[in-house]
């Protein structure tokens, strides 16, 4: 097993997807010389016809990619960064979700868009946001966070295979951290949450960039007798509910954990559904670890303080089982 | 290629007798079935709105016609001559009309038809969203190197979405197989294209891009059938994009809810003069190819099949419960959904 940084981990999963078959096309700004490193040596290796830079134009590398998948090809987007999600939103939410639906089945939908999330850079607003929590409503989408890059070599080669469009929020802070990846080719199910770390006390549910930090409380919280179980339910939507509704009804507490901000977070949903279904065995109110409602701000101290800590999970966990 | 200011003027290509009479019963057929269609509205016995396009028949079914069933066409919003031009059947139209499961959508599409056997790929509801789309299905086509061509359509008011601009752009830079096919009816909703569009044609923003244009009579159907043959051929042989821009009235309101009290009386008299069917039938006559009364025969055979097709498709099961939520995800049983609600 190596090594290797999570953008690499994405790297080789589209090179194995291109290869794998010819119906795979890339389309984005960029791809061809890649500004994470994610689809840098593509076009050299599968040429321009399948590694295609496009202008500028988010909502339309989505509708592009809308129109490729419905006419014959498996096309993977890239937008650049989460935030500029919200440029394809019509495109995503109006047509990419609705269209199998909306054509009875006369078309399938099979496309992926990737795109890379999150703060580390320190630059706020328009290039630190993750957004995966706007598209988890729209029906028809599928909607995967890895948190590693194991995950995100294995969830991207199933998206890709998947008839239905999947949605693929990276994380650009993870993208530089190397992490073991199998040597073999591996497929990674969506809808399969994964459970991280078992325990007794609370359940962790953690969603990508969080899934360190909520290790990492974890393992503080067994120093000082409490245990706590860590899950990353990796695939959004659809939500392995099973996996966490069975967590809970042991722990009878749950803590969610986002980078995104709490008002309609992931873990809004999750907790409704947890307070929904699995009611009876809460022990302690759901809390939800997340960022505040503020834009994200700007700067290297701002940034420390907007981002949830492992600190703040471990005194959100003390508060609940104390 | 025109690029000088002026656009192209294209050659008119000799129209056989045949292709004429299609022409015409597809038009009447479009004019008669919107018109029962807003008849039933007026009568409050069908649920669903309507965006006509009276006066614009000649536009979608010129174009329809001309394609082959394996090009893709992205329709406007308005009307249903694109579908019958393309050949989509009535009884397929009403079928899906009435949400009925046995339409070749399976009822889902309502408003928003599809058939993908005869190209057509389906609606957007958010106006310019389909540029994009077209690009992506033109590129497609490219790719695969499947000789098809991809038409998409929209109208003046539609221009306004930035969208066009990055589409012609694309269209140009990768020289894609992709006709702009964009009719202006002079009226963008509710107000004169005078308010929306800031020059009295748009076809000549291709010019900016690099991709030949020319301006069509919108309301000769030969003349557009004969453009689009010219241009999608020309298009399908690898020449790059193309932008037409058919001038045509739309000779009543924006949609069926609507008095149409904003439009001006003395334009739609002029434009009366000028509508659709009237010119080809006067052609038709002239030339001997038909009489008064067959064209009467065209006529009531279309309000027949129209009326018979409606029947038919009132009278299908209608869905079911399980219907409505199955096929969110390709082969997803109702059950995900219910699962899921």
């Amino acid at each position: 097993m190596a090594e290797m940084p999570y953008a690499a981990a994405v790297n080789r999963a589209l090179a194995e997807e291109l290869a794998h078959d010819e119906r795979v096309v890339l389309l984005g700004e960029d791809v061809r010389a890649g500004m994470f490193g994610t689809t840098s040596g593509l076009v050299q290796r599968f040429g321009e016809d399948r590694v295609i830079n496009t202008p500028i134009w988010e909502n339309g590398i989505a509708g592009m990619a809308l129109g490729l998948a419905i006419t014959g090809l498996r096309p993977i987007a890239e937008v650049m960064f989460a935030d500029f999600m919200y440029l394809a939103m019509d495109q995503i939410a109006n047509q990419i979700a609705s269209w199998t639906y909306m054509t009875g089945g006369q078309t399938s939908v099979p496309l992926v868009i990737r795109t890379a999330g999150g703060a580390g850079f320190a630059i706020g607003y328009n290039h630190s946001q993750v957004t995966e929590s706007a598209f988890v409503g729209p029906p028809g989408l599928k909607v995967v966070a890895p948190s590693n890059a194991a995950d995100a070599y294995g969830l991207l080669k199933t998206a890709v295979r998947d008839d239905d469009p999947v949605l693929v929020f990276e994380h650009k802070f993870l993208y530089f951290v190397p992490q073991e990846v199998p040597d073999e080719e591996f497929l990674v199910p969506l809808g399969k949450a994964n459970v991280l770390r078992p325990g007794d006390d609370v359940t962790i549910v953690a969603i990508g960039s969080m899934v360190g930090k909520a290790l990492e409380a974890a393992e503080t919280l067994a120093a000082e007798g409490i245990s706590a179980e860590v899950i990353d339910p990796r695939t959004l939507v659809p939500l392995d509910q099973e996996t966490i509704f069975g967590s809970v009804a042991r722990t009878g507490r749950l803590v969610t954990v986002e980078e995104g901000r709490k008002r309609g977070s992931v873990g809004s949903e999750i907790a409704a559904e947890v307070a929904e279904k699995v009611f009876g065995s809460l022990k302690a109110p759901v809390v939800r670890v997340a960022a505040p409602d503020i834009p994200v701000p700007p700067g290297p101290l701002a940034e420390s303080m907007y981002v949830p800590s492992a600190e703040r999970i471990v005194e959100t966990v003390r508060g609940l089982v104390a | 290629m025109s690029t000088d200011g002026r656009g192209e003027t294209l050659p008119i290509l000799p129209i056989d007798p045949q292709t004429l009479l299609a022409l015409h019963r597809k038009m009447v057929t479009t004019r008669e079935a919107e018109r029962i269609w807003a008849d039933m509205l007026e009568k409050r016995e069908f649920y669903l709105m309507g965006h006509f396009g009276t006066g614009q028949e000649a536009v979608g079914v010129g174009l329809g016609h001309a394609l082959e069933a394996t090009d893709y066409l992205f329709p406007t919003h308005r009307g249903i001559a694109e579908y019958v031009g393309k050949g989509m059947s009535q009884d397929d139209i009403w079928a899906e009309y009435f949400t009925k499961p046995a339409g070749p959508a399976r009822g889902k599409g309502g408003l928003h038809l599809s058939q993908y056997e005869v190209g057509l790929v389906g609606l957007v509801g958010s106006l310019g969203a389909d540029y994009a789309i077209s690009a992506g299905a033109a590129l497609s086509a490219k790719l695969r190197q499947s000789g098809q061509v991809t038409v998409i359509g929209f109208g003046e008011g539609t221009s306004s979405q930035a969208d066009l601009g990055s589409t012609m752009n694309v269209a140009a830079l990768w020289k894609l197989p992709l006709v702009f096919a964009m009719t202006n009816n002079s009226w963008c909703e509710l107000s004169p294209a005078e308010e929306h569009v800031c020059t009295p044609l748009v076809a000549p923003r291709a010019d900016g891009y690099g991709i030949p244009w020319s301006v069509v009579d919108g309301n000769d159907v030969a003349a557009v059938y004969s453009a689009a043959k010219t241009v999608v051929e020309r298009v399908r042989s690898g020449a790059g994009p193309y932008f037409l821009e058919f001038m045509s009235y739309r000779m009543g309101p924006h949609w069926s809810g609507d008095d149409g009290s904003y439009m001006c009386e003395d334009d739609l008299c002029a434009w009366r003069e000028r509508d659709p069917i009237a010119l080809c039938e006067q052609r038709l006559v002239e030339q001997g190819v038909a009489s008064a009364a067959d064209l009467a025969g065209v006529r009531e055979a279309a309000v027949a099949e129209v009326t018979a097709a409606i029947a038919r498709a009132g009278s299908l099961p209608d869905l079911t419960y399980d219907d409505m939520l199955a096929g969110v995800y390709t082969g997803a049983p109702a059950g995900a959904a219910r699962e899921v609600s």
